[in-house]
C-alpha cells in the first residue's frame, strides 16, 4: 500500500512553486508540473513506471500557481494516492480534472494576487519607500509572502484532504464569487486613493491682463480645473486610460500616446514662451 | 563596479528566471528588485526611493497567461542600477523604467518562445522515466536563456551607465520637462488596467469613493484600505442576510 507522507506532500506543494522556472508559450507549466509531481510518482510508484505517470503532466497547463492553484496539486496528489492503491482512476481521469480547474482557479488566483494584494501592499509600500522609510520594501516583502505561503499552503492540503468533488462544489456554490466581490470593493477603494497620490498632471499656464482694477493674474489650473474639482485632470486621465483598455487599445499602444502628451506638453510651453 | 555591475547582472536574470516563486514572486516588482540592488550598489536608500518610483506606472501590472504589457523585471533592477550610477532624479528614473520596461517585452516575448525548447528536451527523458533529467531540464537552461537575454544587458548597461548619465546632462530642458510629464501620466496605465480588472458597473462607485476619500479628506493608503474592509464586510453580511431570506 503506497502511502504519501506529509512531506512528500510538503516538497509538492513547495516544489509547484517553480512551475514557471521554465515558463513558456507552448506549454507554459506543463515541464514545471513534472518536476513538481516528481517526490510524488517516486513515494507512489515502482521505478519502471515513472515514464508512464510523468507523462501525463508534460501537457499543456496554466494557472494561478502560488496562492490559490495549489489546490489543483493538492487534488491531484490524492487522485495519484487512489490509484497508486488501484482505483480505477486513468491518467486521462487526472489530466481533465488538471484542465477543468486551471481556468477557474486562475481567475480567482489573479484577481486575489494581482489585483487586490498587490496592489494595496504596492500602494502603501511606495508611499513609505518614497518618503525614504526602508521598512517601505521590507514589509512588502514579508507581507507578500506570508499572505502567499499562508493561502498556498491551506489551499493545497485543502485540495488534498477534501478531493475533487468539494472543490468543484464550492467553486459552484457561488459563495467564492461573493467573496471575490468585497475584496474587489477594498482593491477599487485603493485604486482610487493610488489615483490621487499617483497620477500628476496640471496645466499651470497663466495669464496676466491689465483692465481698471490694475493687473490681474489668471491661471488655468489653480482658476479653473482645482476650482471645479480638485484632482479632476488625473482623474480624467485614468478614466480615459481605461476607456481606451475597455476598446481593446493595447496598453504599449497607450504607453506610446503617453509620450505624445508629454511632447505636446513641451510644444505648448514653449509657444507660451516658457523656454524662451 | 565590475562586481556590482555582474550582481545586478544575476538579480536581473533571476528577475526572469524564476527558480522558486517561494523567493522570486516579489523579484517581478520594482520596489523589491530595484531595492535589492541598490543593497548591492551600496546605496540602499536611494536606490530604495529609486525604485519604488520605477514601480509607480506598474502598480496595476498583471499578467495573464505568460502576456505582459511592460516589463518591470527588467525595468526595475536596471532602471535603478542606471538611475543610481548616472545620478538621475526620481521622476526621470520613472520614465526611463517605462522606457526599459516597454522595451524590454521584446526580451520577455524571446524568453518564453526559447524556453519551448526545453520542453521537448524533457519530453524525451520523461518518456525513458528519467526524473533527474526532466528536473534538469527544468531548471538550467531557462537560467541560460535568461542571463544572455537579461542578464548580459543589465550588465552593460550597468557598465555604461555612467557615460549614460553625462549624455543625458546635456539634454536640454525641454527634453527633460517632456520626461517628468510622462512619468507623471504613466501610473494611470497601471490603475487604468486594474479598473478594467476590477470595475464591475455594481461596485464602481467604491472607485470614486477611494478617489474623493482621498482628494478631499487627504486619507492615507492605509485609511483608506480600512474603511474599504469595514464597508466590504458590512456590505458582506447584508448580502448574506437579503440571500438567505429569497432563500426561505
Amino acid at each position: 500500500m503506497p502511502e504519501l507522507k506529509k512531506s512528500d506532500l510538503v516538497k509538492n506543494w513547495l516544489l509547484g512553486y517553480s512551475s514557471e522556472t521554465c515558463y513558456n508559450y507552448e506549454r507554459l507549466q506543463a515541464l514545471g508540473n513534472a518536476n513538481a509531481f516528481i517526490p510524488i510518482i517516486r513515494a507512489l510508484y515502482p521505478k519502471e513506471k515513472y515514464a508512464e505517470e510523468i507523462q501525463k503532466y508534460m501537457v499543456f497547463f496554466n494557472t494561478e500557481p502560488s496562492y490559490i492553484g495549489t489546490v489543483i496539486h493538492g487534488i491531484t496528489a490524492a487522485m495519484e494516492e487512489k490509484r497508486a492503491n488501484g482505483e480505477d482512476i486513468t491518467a486521462e481521469e487526472i489530466i481533465s480534472v488538471r484542465s477543468a480547474l486551471m481556468g477557474p482557479l486562475a481567475g480567482v488566483g489573479d484577481v486575489v494576487s494581482q489585483s487586490i494584494v498587490y496592489p494595496i501592499l504596492a500602494g502603501i509600500c511606495i508611499q513609505l519607500a518614497l518618503a525614504g522609510n526602508f521598512a517601505g520594501p521590507i514589509l512588502f516583502e514579508i507581507i507578500y509572502k506570508v499572505i502567499m505561503l499562508t493561502l498556498g499552503y491551506n489551499m493545497y492540503m485543502m485540495g488534498y484532504r477534501q478531493g475533487k468533488t468539494a472543490i468543484i462544489n464550492f467553486l459552484q456554490s457561488g459563495k467564492l464569487n461573493r467573496i471575490l466581490e468585497m475584496v474587489s470593493i477594498v482593491g477599487l477603494m485603493v485604486v482610487g486613493n493610488m489615483t490621487v497620490n499617483n497620477v500628476k498632471f496640471s496645466i499651470p499656464i497663466e495669464w496676466t491682463f491689465t483692465n481698471e482694477l490694475g493687473v490681474v493674474k489668471f491661471n488655468l489650473q489653480t482658476g479653473v480645473f482645482d476650482a471645479l474639482l480638485p484632482g479632476m485632470l488625473p482623474l480624467g486621465i485614468v478614466l480615459g486610460v481605461w476607456a481606451l483598455l475597455r476598446k481593446r487599445v493595447q496598453p504599449l499602444t497607450i504607453v506610446g500616446l503617453m509620450f505624445l502628451v508629454g511632447i505636446v506638453y513641451v510644444a505648448v510651453s514653449a509657444l507660451l514662451g516658457v523656454y524662451a | 563596479m565590475v562586481l556590482q555591475a555582474i550582481l545586478v547582472a544575476l538579480v536581473t536574470t533571476c528577475c526572469t528566471w524564476w527558480f522558486s516563486h517561494t523567493i522570486t514572486r516579489t523579484w517581478l516588482y520594482p520596489i523589491w528588485a530595484g531595492f535589492l540592488v541598490g543593497i548591492m550598489m551600496g546605496k540602499p536608500l536611494e536606490g530604495m526611493m529609486i525604485a519604488a518610483a520605477i514601480n509607480l506606472p506598474y502598480v496595476g501590472f498583471i499578467t495573464a497567461g505568460g502576456s505582459m504589457p511592460g516589463n518591470p523585471m527588467f525595468a526595475g533592477p536596471v532602471g535603478t542600477a542606471l538611475a543610481l550610477v548616472s545620478g538621475m532624479d526620481i521622476n526621470a528614473a520613472t520614465t526611463i523604467g517605462v522606457v526599459l520596461g516597454s522595451v524590454a517585452v521584446l526580451s520577455w516575448n524571446a524568453y518564453m518562445s526559447i524556453n519551448s525548447i526545453w520542453v521537448h528536451a524533457a519530453d524525451k527523458y520523461a518518456a525513458q522515466g528519467n526524473l533527474k533529467m526532466v528536473r534538469v531540464c527544468n531548471y538550467v537552461p531557462s537560467f541560460f536563456v535568461s542571463l544572455v537575454l537579461n542578464g548580459i544587458p543589465a550588465f552593460l548597461i550597468v557598465m555604461l551607465g555612467e557615460s549614460f548619465g553625462e549624455w543625458l546632462k546635456t539634454f536640454p530642458q525641454w527634453i527633460m520637462d517632456a520626461f517628468s510629464v510622462i512619468g507623471g501620466i504613466m501610473p494611470a496605465l497601471g490603475i487604468g488596467m486594474l479598473l478594467n480588472y476590477l470595475g464591475k458597473r455594481k461596485i464602481l462607485p467604491f472607485f470614486f469613493a477611494g478617489f474623493f476619500l482621498t482628494q478631499f479628506l487627504n486619507l492615507s493608503t492605509m485609511a483608506v484600505t480600512v474603511f474599504g474592509v469595514i464597508i466590504a464586510i458590512i456590505m458582506y453580511n447584508y448580502n448574506s442576510k437579503s440571500t438567505e431570506k429569497v432563500g426561505v
